[in-house]
């Protein structure tokens, strides 16, 4: 519990986080607003709705890099030392990072949500235009909560893998949004079980129901992952040495 | 028990070791001074000491037990390794919050220690604007937060002024008085004949001398200045005393070797020649350490 109190703290202390979410968050309110407040009625169906509380894409790298930054920064500063002073055995340490970057992963998502939903459901109110079912709404935006804060624990694993800050940042990048599609190009499903997509089924996009997982699966198949990539990102922390 | 220990301790890097089976202990209640050229070994000893890196080899023991076992990790060893080593975008009092709450010290020991080290004004600027000084006072307050028994620091009087540096040294002469361990690493070896009682000197990995300060610059070989009104004649009788090897020096006083104050006295009276000056030759600090760690000979 102090490790996890140390962790929220740092991640709190630095400007880093707080410019990283403000600029993604401003980008997606910006296009939500846009979107909703502009585009022609008859586009507004609940395909191009459920688009708009979808429209993710630069949070999600930014939680992503978040993630990344939360161990990879500890090495590149030389603050690892000190870290793993006050925690010899490290991976206590690790799990209370874990802790601390789905915390706030999960604050972007509730901020997230808050914007997102404030402007585009105001908005459409005020274009006297119906919203679609609570039901689905909400589903939808516990998805994105449950997304963003899982992303940030993916980038911690890539990061504690890789080690190299700007290597760790390219690696989550490229294995999330460039490798992990490809797999669906592959006959069968197997290509459901990647990150990527896995996040595409816990927003319930219901576009693509046919295809991809259930929300609920694609949640457990993305925690997987992130567990799966911390589990090996924290045995390699534990076995190296922390020097310089 | 040895507050810290090190047996056999090896660390290879590659094909080269950096430490080669080292082996010391440092006791309580004593400045214990960590002294080597650059690339000796001293950090890497310094690391494995706090569990940061595995030995190849050998053991390095806090308290009888290896660091990776404390139990209360910040209250046992406060460490200050590199200046460096902090987010340049945290501010210094942050820091030292991060560093508390992980050892559930409470935020008034943050300001205790930020008045220790006289950083309190600073502790608001990001650290990125701190100089090479400040920098180190914030790491040694993050060393003192828990108020260990035991200090590890690296190089600590860098980059301090000289008011800093007496600081410094009262400041660990204190944490010694009080019991503590205080083991502290420098190539800055006339700070460390200010403040040390005890020295572990190594080169190339290895230990070439553990001794008391006194110990150490005293050396091994006895080496007396005579000065006499007649110089020359002196300098023949001395030079038939059996063991003896007399050189002039500049002040036209002699270095005599090898034998003892009572043979001199002897072969002067036996002269008839009358001593002005009697007295053994303490080598400084300085030259031990090159004369130890061979460092005149350009290897």
């Amino acid at each position: 519990m102090r490790l996890f109190r140390a962790e929220l703290l740092k991640l709190a202390t630095v400007r880093t986080t707080w410019v990283m979410l403000g600029i993604g968050l401003l980008v997606e309110a910006l296009f939500a607003g846009l979107y909703t407040g502009l585009v022609n009625v008859g586009e507004l169906d609940r395909e191009g709705i459920e688009g708009v509380q979808t429209s993710t894409g630069l949070l999600m790298v930014m939680l992503l890099v978040l993630g990344v930054l939360a161990i990879t920064g500890e090495f590149r500063h030389g603050t690892a030392s000190t870290t793993f002073l006050a925690s010899p055995r490290r991976h206590p340490a690790m799990l209370a990072k874990l802790a601390a970057v789905l915390v706030f992963g999960a604050l972007a998502g509730v901020a997230f949500v808050v914007v997102n939903g404030g402007l585009t459901f105001g908005l459409l109110g005020s274009r006297d235009l119906a919203a679609p079912p609570a039901g689905d709404v909400f589903s939808i935006y516990a998805g994105v909560l449950v997304s963003f804060a899982l992303l940030c624990g993916f980038g911690l694993g890539v990061g504690a893998i890789v080690r190299n800050q700007v290597g760790a940042i390219i690696a989550a990048l490229a294995f999330f949004f460039i490798l992990s599609p490809l797999p669906e190009l592959l006959p069968g499903n197997i290509g459901h079980y990647f990150p990527s997509q896995a996040v595409g089924s816990l927003h319930g996009s219901q576009t693509g129901v046919e295809e991809g997982l259930a929300q609920v699966a694609g949640g457990f198949v993305l925690a997987a992952w992130v567990l799966g990539l911390v589990a090996i990102g924290t045995v390699l922390v534990v076995k190296r040495d922390v020097s310089d | 028990m040895p507050e810290l220990e090190v047996r056999g301790l090896r660390k290879r890097y590659g094909r080269s070791l950096a430490v080669d089976d080292l082996s010391f202990t440092v006791d309580a209640g004593r400045v214990t001074g960590f002294l080597g050229p650059n690339g000796a070994g001293k950090t890497t000893t310094m690391r494995a000491l706090l569990g940061l890196l595995r030995p190849s080899a050998g053991e390095a023991l806090v308290e009888g037990r290896p660091p990776g076992e404390m139990q209360e990790p910040l209250r046992t060893v406060g460490a200050a390794l590199e200046a460096t080593a902090f987010h340049p975008g945290r501010n210094g009092r942050n820091h030292l919050r991060v560093l508390a709450a992980s050892a559930g010290l409470p935020e008034s020991r943050v300001d205790e220690v930020l008045e220790m080290v006289e950083l309190t004004e600073a502790a608001g600027r990001r650290v990125k604007g701190y100089s090479l000084g400040m920098r180190q006072r914030l790491a040694l307050a993050a060393a003192l937060l828990g108020d260990p028994r035991i200090l590890i620091l690296d190089e600590p009087a860098n980059g301090l002024d000289p008011q800093g540096m007496r600081w410094l040294r009262d400041l660990l002469r204190a944490q010694a008085a009080e019991g503590r361990t205080v083991l502290v690493s420098s190539h800055l070896l006339s700070e460390v004949a200010q403040t040390a009682d005890e020295l572990i000197v190594i080169r190339d990995g290895k230990l070439v001398a553990k001794a008391s300060l006194d110990e150490f610059t005293t050396g091994t070989a006895t080496r007396m200045r005579v000065r006499s009104a007649d110089t020359d004649r002196l300098g023949v009788a001395l030079a038939a005393v059996p063991g003896a090897t007399v050189a002039p020096d500049e002040d036209g006083t002699l270095i005599v070797e090898g034998v003892d104050g009572e043979r001199i006295g002897e072969a002067a009276l036996a002269a008839g020649v009358a001593l002005h000056e009697l007295a053994p030759v303490r080598s400084s600090l300085e030259e031990r350490f090159l004369e130890v760690t061979g460092e005149e000979t350009g290897e």
